[in-house]
């Protein structure tokens, strides 16, 4: 039975975190009212398993692997999101950005090399939601907890369950491939132009 | 004297360093010293600062109402 202080301890973090939980919890589920019922299952399975939480320093990693683990047991059937198989060979691949980058086509190329301030200066919020939307999970997913949370490579492969080397491995790939899915919709971006006052 | 790395081995080095997963202070000299004289990777990098600032602008969320008096109510049952 836990004490009054753990109570206080756990009200806490989890008012802390109640943003960043909602935040991933759209970003997994791709849907508003799937992310607060994940955040809530998530708080209650957290509370049950309080015990398993051997050090209050490592309450935010702790929580955020609970929400993605209750993610992957009770909503990715529903998830729209793209499948991903041939993740874990893409994880044991040749990983080095070099190497990446020689997949690519040399229009990319040039681009990637060269890169235009004001298209991303232009870039719409929603036309990268977009493009973040389109590239695996287990990529996007990387970049959300690294690149938007904060997490360090260690503290995401704690949450996901996975090697720091596949973090980064996912950070490079991942990252490569939501340039190129911006790439992909540079020509319709004239009708995402954001006027910024 | 720090030695240019030249691009590849920057290209490498690009998303540990935005990341601040680059700890060792001669990796990040090396970095920056290249960064210093290269337009092209400088040029690079900084386009990925300013993705990351929309990544982060465009997925954060604040939690809404219902989702806070939800959670505040599952507390009270604990």
């Amino acid at each position: 039975m836990a004490d009054q202080a753990t109570k206080a301890f756990f009200g806490d973090g989890i008012e802390r975190h109640l943003d960043a939980l909602y935040s991933v919890a759209i970003h997994l589920t791709r849907s508003n009212a799937d992310a607060e019922d994940l955040v809530a299952e998530a708080v209650a399975k957290a509370w049950a398993a309080i015990d398993t939480l051997n050090d209050q320093a490592r309450f935010r990693p702790w929580i955020f692997r609970i929400l993605h683990n209750t993610f992957v047991s009770d909503y990715r059937k529903k998830s729209v999101r793209p499948l991903e198989a041939s993740i874990d060979s893409n994880d044991n691949a040749e990983d080095d950005l070099a190497n990446l980058l020689g997949e690519q086509s040399d229009d990319f190329l040039v681009w990637w090399s060269n890169p235009e301030r004001e298209f991303f200066n232009n870039l719409l919020g929603q036309t990268l939601m977009d493009a973040l939307d389109d590239i695996p999970d287990a990529f996007s997913t990387v970049i959300v907890l690294v690149n938007v949370e904060g997490f360090t490579y260690d503290e995401t492969a704690e949450v996901l369950g996975i090697a720091p080397g596949t973090v980064r491995s996912r950070m490079k790939r991942g990252r490569t491939m939501l340039q190129k899915a911006l790439w992909h919709q540079r020509p319709g971006l004239q009708e995402g132009i954001e006027h910024d006052a | 004297m720090t030695h240019d790395i030249g691009c590849l081995r920057a290209i490498e080095t690009f998303y540990a360093y935005l990341d601040g997963e680059l700890e060792d202070s001669d990796s990040i000299a090396e970095f920056e010293h290249h960064l210093e004289h290269c337009r092209s990777c400088y040029s690079r990098i900084d386009m990925e600062k300013m993705l990351n600032q929309r990544i982060r602008k465009s997925a954060q969320h604040d939690s809404p109402e219902e989702l806070r008096n939800r959670v505040a109510e599952l507390m009270k049952k604990f």
